[in-house]
């Protein structure tokens, strides 16, 4: 069981005069889905290869309940935190199986192969996102929405306290990514780390306990989603074109809207 | 890695393949050898029977290291074929692709400088005797030794990145290449030593000894033995090396172990066969159509179905053509690069530049 997920004064650097990440500080606590949003190229992804542990930062920590990520193995770090990426090839002669199998790569022993034990997770982690039906299926013939799902499973194998997911929801219908947001929330409940990565500020607003939002590398406001959806904080990030209002239960939303349009109406 | 009786029954049926076209194959030539006679000449090899009459003896030995030779030189050629596509995440790499081929051919070619005038004995007809241990020693340093530089210029900055191994590795081949043939040059007025060359880039399995299939067979058992270190760590690199990561592989080490256990097998193979290209990148694709797909079951199934398609190619040109059969080397090249073609076209929707 593990509480906390701490960065602190995080700084990364692509080639080239922009910062990537700029003195970012971030705290993830158990049992909450927190959404991180920011525009294109404000550095979302490298936060979170930073805060899995596959990126080095430039400077500052990383630590999971007070032990900094780097003092870990790959297989030891991949036990605790779980990453659902953004992107992967098609994978034509993968199994889903075999694919929701590769979450347990740190558990199955080198000699003797999977146990009863990684079944029974394929298994439950299957079914935990919808996905049995894909079972048996190459990789490559998965719908999108099918993809997403067990691409979600293989994390959920992985069995981490952590998870970290970039952009779930990229290439879904509005039914699916739905879906995929319930599926995150009902994972965090069961008391996980959960941070995504997610341009769906409506969707980020209505499942998650809190928000971030990060801009050119710095992470400019932080707190329950009350207080991110609100032009004070959205409009300097993304810009006049967003247009705010609530749904009846009193929910914020926010949706991009044309300031040539409105001048013509 | 566990054994299920479905690995044990394919063990079994490559094993007694792999007699039966052994058998066969030594049974090809111009003298015919009863099968009992080819099992005590195989016996008294190794000290365990009585040896037959002294050329019939000569003549099961000669035919037997060929054998064995060929059956090393093809799992080899197909094991490191099978590492270096996992490790490109592409079925269309070869050992060819970090210096292998190359780095062997000039390595050859400095052995038969230094050996000079009798370079064309050595490499065309007779093969026993320190000398002749001079080229296949210096070709699989030359291989070893050009793989190695690819592989420390490619990670120069303490990661390899693969995509930096391919052009390195295109650009080490291209100096390999121009060295390669300033040599062929200067020796043009040579006869002896340009034949001696141009014959070693044909690639043989005539006349192997004891020594070679030793060489071979001993850097085939060591890259076998790096296998479970690299399936199925190969297998979750196809869906990128940050996804692997993530997932608990240590990528840099995959790619450590699997790049030095192909250019070990690779090397051993060419030292001792010369040039024999076509095998490491054909195997994995056939083994891959049998529906072995994940590199967990492809290394493993690669190693019994490179010996046989070896054994059995070459079988099948010295039945057909008889005493005019082409060196292995070349009739490889004949029906590789349509082979190659085949792949691609089949591929199509796979490259994404077509």
């Amino acid at each position: 069981m593990v509480n906390q997920l701490v960065a602190r004064d995080l700084s990364f650097e692509y080639p080239g005069p922009q910062r990537a990440l700029d003195g970012v500080s971030l705290e993830l606590a158990r049992g909450e889905l927190v959404s991180l949003v920011g525009p294109n190229g404000s550095g979302k992804s490298t936060l979170l290869r930073c805060l899995a542990g596959l990126a080095e930062p430039l400077a500052g920590t990383v630590e999971l309940d007070g032990t900094p990520l780097s003092a870990w193995k790959p297989r030891e770090r991949a036990l605790r935190i779980a990453v659902v990426p953004q992107f992967l090839p098609s994978l034509y002669d993968v199994t889903v199986e075999d694919f929701v199998l590769g979450g347990r790569y740190a558990r199955i022993d080198r000699w003797s192969g999977p146990r009863a034990e990684d079944r029974a997770a394929l298994d439950k982690a299957l079914v935990a996102c919808d996905a049995l039906e894909c079972v048996g299926r190459a990789m490559s013939e998965l719908s999108g929405g099918q993809r997403q799902r067990v691409v979600v499973a293989r994390a959920v194998a992985q069995e981490a306290p952590v998870l970290l997911v970039d952009e779930p929801t990229t290439s879904l219908d509005p039914d699916h990514q739905v879906a995929v947001f319930e599926l995150l929330a009902r994972l965090a409940c069961d008391g996980r780390i959960v941070l995504v990565v997610t341009h769906e500020l409506n969707l980020a607003a209505q499942f998650s306990a809190s928000m971030a939002v990060l801009s050119q590398g710095k992470l400019v406001a932080r707190g329950p989603v009350d207080a991110i959806m609100r032009p004070e904080v959205l409009v300097p990030v993304y810009g006049e074109r967003l247009h705010f209002g609530r749904l009846d239960d009193g929910r914020p939303f926010v949706v991009p809207r044309s300031t040539l349009l409105r001048r013509r109406s | 890695m566990k054994l299920d009786a479905k690995d044990l029954r394919a063990a079994a049926l490559y094993a007694l393949a792999l007699a039966g076209l052994a058998l066969a194959s030594t049974n090809v030539g111009s003298s015919a050898l009863k099968a009992s006679e080819l099992l005590q000449g195989l016996g008294a090899m190794f000290g365990l029977a009585e040896p037959l009459e002294r050329n019939v003896q000569a003549i099961a030995e000669l035919r037997l290291w060929r054998a064995i030779c060929t059956i090393g030189v093809g799992a080899a050629l197909a094991l490191s074929g099978g590492l270096i596509q996992g490790m490109f995440r592409n079925a269309l790499a070869s050992p060819s692709l970090i210096g292998v081929t190359g780095g062997a051919s000039l390595g050859a070619a400095f052995a038969i400088l230094i050996v000079g005038g009798y370079a064309p004995r050595l490499v065309l007809e007779n093969a026993a005797g320190f000398d002749a241990v001079l080229i296949p020693l210096f070709s699989f340093l030359g291989a070893l030794g050009t793989t190695a530089l690819v592989a420390m210029i490619a990670s120069a900055r303490g990661r390899t990145s693969v995509t930096t191994l391919l052009l390195v590795g295109i650009a080490v081949n291209m100096c390999v290449a121009g060295v390669f043939a300033a040599i062929q040059f200067l020796s043009l007025e040579d006869w002896e030593v340009s034949k001696a060359i141009l014959a070693w880039t044909f690639g043989t399995l005539d006349d192997r000894k004891g020594l070679h299939c030793v060489t071979v067979l001993t850097a085939l058992a060591l890259s076998v033995a790096a296998i479970p270190f690299v399936a199925r760590e190969l297998d979750l690199l196809k869906a990128g090396e940050a996804d692997a990561q993530a997932l608990g592989v240590d990528v840099a080490r995959t790619k450590r172990i699997a790049l030095v256990a192909a250019a070990l097998s690779a090397s051993a193979a060419v030292a001792v066969a010369g040039q024999i290209g076509f095998v490491g990148l054909v195997v994995p694709h056939l083994v891959r159509l049998c529906g072995a797909g994940s590199y967990r079951k492809l290394l493993w199934h690669v190693v019994p179905a490179g010996a046989l398609f070896l054994l059995g190619a070459d079988l099948l040109q010295r039945l057909l053509l008889g005493e005019g059969a082409l060196q292995p080397g070349v009739m490889m090249s004949l029906v590789g690069g349509p082979f190659f073609l085949f792949l691609l076209v089949r591929n199509r929707r796979e490259v994404s530049t077509w």
